[in-house]
């Protein structure tokens, strides 16, 4: 601080040097895109994804399970590796590999709601699944194709599993008809490409010439509710990423320099206020009441319908969009579908930022990346040649209800703090391989025929999760010994190319109740943090 | 323009807030010198009279952990994590213990509010005014209105050009289609707006945009009309600014008319709109939006009037069509908008097999009020022993009462004569009615 002397923060204006971005690079890939129009069904049966699933993670785990596994004598008795779980044979020892399913108490049940006649659109949202106070009700079942059996035993307590994920389990069948288990292996971590992957070619000539390092921004849960109340916070946000916060050019180290080295701007879903959609839905019931009374309209209704929350999330993307390049992923309060995997937000809702979006798919051609990318959610592209794997946090909701992390969290007030659960949870999503494990069980989804696409192929080096209580980041490696052991050609042919698995976790903060927004170093993948707030002074306190 | 003149003109006599975003655009100068101007005036004005400008901050830089306030972000370093037990490989390549990440922040306080401020941070690396205004701002939030109207103030503005002038970053590889420019939102206050742009190019800058920035509060002086809301206003002061001779009154009220009633509003309006040979802005009604073609301003307000006279023709025809409807309408099986029964009948009249015939029906009249019970078909699902599901189709015992008597005489219509004048006509006519 420059002392006693205001004066010292008075520059000469920047007014001859601006400010220019970095060049980007951003490939998204079209995983998650569902068939438009009449090639979008909904009458298929979800068990073949399940299906497809398992016969997609099913070699992936029984390579590690023979690794670890194989002539393995227990008591004398050689583990014996098992096809399909029915063959298991009661009193021997073996090994076999299949998907969870949990059975909870708590747990949404469709066929309950069909015996009761209720055909509810959305389930009432529940913390947990897990009936803390009856433990035993919690039944966790492995299946196949050719059927289902139960799992029991101490070791299940030790390990935490949802439904959806395919392991391989290894034990014996007790008198009950149980499997008792006492080992359990997950797929791991997939192979991860190298940076720049396919696209490196198209890299070279650039990487020749010293590359500056440039940043990507995330932030989450903009919940803009388009009255006053929505914070400065956001206001604070846009100046800084057009670059207007602090003097530029006169030090390298000012925010301002900082926010033009960011090359892309990931918005991880929520972009509008829950709020809103609690107000429509209480207006709806007063609606209800009130239906005989209002003649009935139709079409739009400019009386139940507020656009302002769109209009101002529109006016902020194209405040920024001549800056900064967007990519705009759905969440669960956003004008899209509600099952995974959500599609894009309709570009009509932009008038004005739109025309920063890629030209309207025309034919079969594949349209570039537009400056402004509304995506999916779940997400998956390359970003600066980076692999990058995200959602808008649905996933990790979600599987957190089937766990009970309390007894590790020791006195942690679970509501505060969980966010060390929520980082083991996205650890666990990359070794299960599964990005949304509890779609289409607890979660909604498409009904995928031909492929699940939430299997993650390939390890990505940046995996997010929008929309959790608290920022939380933290780096997982894959098991380099483990992957050289492999006797598979694709794994050792991605192995010489890259080293070893590493993946950067992060949980994104909701930016409503934080303020914070998070930037990734492009080169070293070092994450720093920028706060956006009001002081609360004392006129506030008055 | 003088910042000086400006800034006393709006700050102290106006008595707005102005921040040195609003200024920059207004005065067409990068943010940076805005913010010197700011700094300056608040300078000097204050040591002419103390206390007669306050001001707001923007603090950056790298505040001091607050564990108290920061709620769970006080540990915000790399974590080692705990591993589930069948995820041995995690174990030994956890990242051992790692530095915390960065977290700068950027915070805006009030002047009075500084000091404190200041003292939370460990360093500082820029400290710039936001704000000037002239009195002590209550709700910071009010810099979030200033904002906004300074962004749909200035949509006219193609960012890509000025935004070099604003100083903001600018970025060489930003891909915009060309084509259709996005329609400015839809108020009466955009037709006018390129008049003053116009202007303010020319010669006499930047009186605009503050002006419309701060028209509340300039209706509470010019009360020679009733303030109606929002769009009122805003035409109201984007109207002054475009005249800015006298008529103005006249103007604002037609034009804050427009909205509501297009057609009486075409004539007088056509001045304020000026025909600023402005392509984009031409879209006098939503219809022409898409409109890509230049298009002068007379052509497209007779084309917008002739649009609303054969609207209304149109509505006319309507009109009366709805009024012959009505008369001889009893045939209609609008079941729609049977109001309660329908509800409790959908299971009858869903399934086509069941005859409603057939079913039975106890009827007794208690104190003129018919009351009683009839059997209906209902589907029911239910899961059996064996776990599956089974849907059956059961005979159940409904009760009803006087005000459905419908299903007696016609059960599969189910529209009683009676309820001729029903709400769904009327519906219609005022859905029309409104527009």
């Amino acid at each position: 601080m420059t002392p006693g002397d205001d004066y010292g923060f008075l520059r000469p204006p920047g007014n001859t040097k601006r400010p220019t971005a970095l060049p980007q690079t951003t490939n998204p890939f079209d995983t998650f895109k569902l068939p438009s129009g009449p090639g979008r069904h909904y009458k298929q049966q979800y068990g073949d994804m399940y299906f497809l699933r398992l016969a997609g993670l099913k070699p992936a785990v029984e390579k590690i399970a023979t690794e670890a596994w194989e002539g393995i004598t227990i008591a004398g008795e050689r583990a014996r590796r098992v096809d399909r779980v029915l063959d298991v044979r009661q009193g021997e020892l073996c090994w076999v590999a299949g998907t969870v399913y949990m059975d909870m108490p708590m747990k949404p049940n469709i066929l309950d709601d069909l015996t009761k006649e209720n055909f509810t659109s959305a389930p009432p949202p529940r913390r947990t699944y897990v009936d803390s106070s009856n433990p035993a009700l919690t039944q966790t079942t492995l299946e196949d194709a050719s059927g289902r059996v139960r799992l029991a035993g101490d070791f299940l307590s030790s390990v935490h599993l949802t439904t959806g994920t395919v392991v391989a389990a290894l034990g014996t069948e007790n008198a009950n008809g149980d499997f008792e288990v006492i080992d359990i292996k997950v797929p791991d971590l997939p192979p991860q490409p190298p940076r720049w992957g396919s696209e490196g070619p198209k890299h070279n000539g650039k990487d020749a010439a010293p590359k500056e390092s440039g940043k990507i921004a995330f932030v989450s849960g903009l919940g803009i509710t388009g009255t006053s109340s929505d914070t400065l916070a956001l206001e604070l946000l846009t100046e800084y990423l057009l670059g207007y916060t602090g003097f530029s050019g006169n030090e390298d180290n000012g925010p301002s320099s900082g926010a033009s080295k960011i090359t892309r701007l990931i918005i991880a879903g929520n972009s509008l206020g829950a709020s809103v959609i609690t107000d429509a839905a209480s207006a709806g019931t007063d609606n209800g009441t009130k239906k005989k009374a209002v003649p009935r309209k139709y079409g739009y209704d400019a009386s139940a319908y507020n656009s302002s929350p769109i209009t101002q999330l529109d006016s902020f993307l194209s405040e920024i969009l001549p800056s900064i390049p967007v990519t705009l992923m759905p969440g669960e309060a956003d004008p899209a579908n509600f099952s995974l995997p959500q599609q894009s937000i309709h570009r009509t809702m932009f008038p004005n930022s739109r025309a920063y979006a890629a030209p309207p798919p025309s034919g079969e051609e594949n349209p570039e990346a537009g400056w402004f990318d509304s995506v999916t959610n779940p997400w998956e592209g390359n970003v600066e040649g980076w692999r990058v794997w995200g959602c808008s946090g649905q996933n990790v909701d979600d599987v957190l209800r089937y766990l009970d992390f309390s007894g590790e969290n020791g006195d942690a007030d679970k509501d505060s703090d969980d966010s060390g659960a929520r980082m083991q949870v996205m650890e666990a999503m990359l070794r299960w391989r599964i990005g949304v494990p509890t779609a289409p069980d607890t979660l909604w989804s498409y009904p995928f025929q031909d492929s699940d696409p939430f299997i993650i192929e390939s390890c990505p080096h940046i995996f997010f999760t929008g929309n959790q209580p608290s920022f939380k980041t933290a780096v997982i490696d894959g098991d380099l010994p483990l992957r050289l052991d492999g006797g598979d050609t694709e794994m050792t042919d991605s192995a010489g190319e890259t080293s070893v698995p590493r993946v950067r976790l992060l949980s994104l903060p909701r930016f409503k109740e934080t303020g914070e927004l998070i930037l990734v170093d492009s080169e070293t993948l070092e994450v720093e943090v920028i706060r956006f707030g009001v002081f609360a002074g004392q006129e506030e306190k008055k | 323009m003088d910042p000086k003149i400006f800034l006393a003109e709006n700050v102290l006599n106006e008595r707005r807030t102005v921040t040195y975003r609003s200024l920059s655009r207004a005065l067409k100068v990068h943010a940076n010198r805005a913010k010197q101007v700011l700094y300056e005036f608040h300078r000097n004005e204050n040591a002419k009279k103390p206390q007669s400008v306050h001001a707001t901050y923007v603090i950056s830089g790298v505040q001091n952990p607050e564990p108290t306030t920061t709620n769970g972000h006080a540990n915000d370093e790399d974590e080692v994590m705990q591993s589930s037990p069948y995820m041995p490989s995690s174990m030994p390549n956890q990242e051992p213990v790692s530095h915390a990440s960065r977290i700068t922040s950027i915070i805006l306080a009030r002047e009075e509010d500084l000091d404190d401020a200041k003292a939370t941070f460990q360093s500082i690396s820029t400290m710039h005014v936001y704000s000037v205004q002239s009195t002590i701002l209550q709700d910071l939030n009010v810099l979030t209105d200033v904002a906004r109207e300074v962004a749909t103030a200035s949509v006219q503005d193609d960012p890509l050009e000025c935004g070099k002038q604003w100083g903001m970053i600018q970025n060489r590889h930003v891909k915009r289609r060309t084509g259709a420019r996005p329609p400015p939102a839809a108020s009466p206050s955009k037709e006018s707006a390129p008049a003053p742009k116009v202007k303010l190019e020319s010669t006499v800058p930047a009186k605009r945009p503050l002006q419309s920035e701060a028209s509340t509060k300039e209706e509470d002086k010019t009360e020679d009309f009733k303030p109606q809301p929002s769009s009122a206003s805003n035409s109201q002061s984007s109207a002054k600014s475009t005249v800015l001779v006298p008529k103005r009154e006249k103007s604002n009220l037609f034009s804050s008319f427009a909205k509501a009633k297009p057609k009486k509003a075409a004539a007088p309006v056509e001045p304020t709109a000026s025909e600023t040979p402005d392509v984009v802005l031409d879209d006098a009604s939503e219809d022409e939006q898409e409109e890509l073609f230049p298009d002068t301003g007379e052509k497209a307000e007779k084309s917008a009037a002739a649009i609303r006279e054969s609207k209304k023709e149109r509505e006319e025809k309507l009109k009366q069509m709805m009024e012959t409807d009505d008369a001889d309408d009893e045939e209609m099986p609008d079941a729609d908008d049977e109001p309660e029964p329908e509800r409790e009948q959908t299971p009858v009249e869903q399934p086509p097999p069941p005859k409603p015939t057939q079913l039975k029906e106890e009827v007794t009249v208690q104190g003129g009020r018919r009351r009683g019970k009839r059997q209906v078909m209902k589907k029911r699902t239910l899961k059996d022993e064996e776990g599956y599901l089974v849907t059956r189709e059961e005979a159940t015992w409904e009760s009803f009462s006087e005000d459905e008597p419908a299903s007696k005489k016609k059960p599969a219509v189910n529209v009683p004569k009676a309820k001729g004048a029903k709400p769904g006509q009327g519906n219609i006519m005022s859905f029309f009615g409104k527009k």
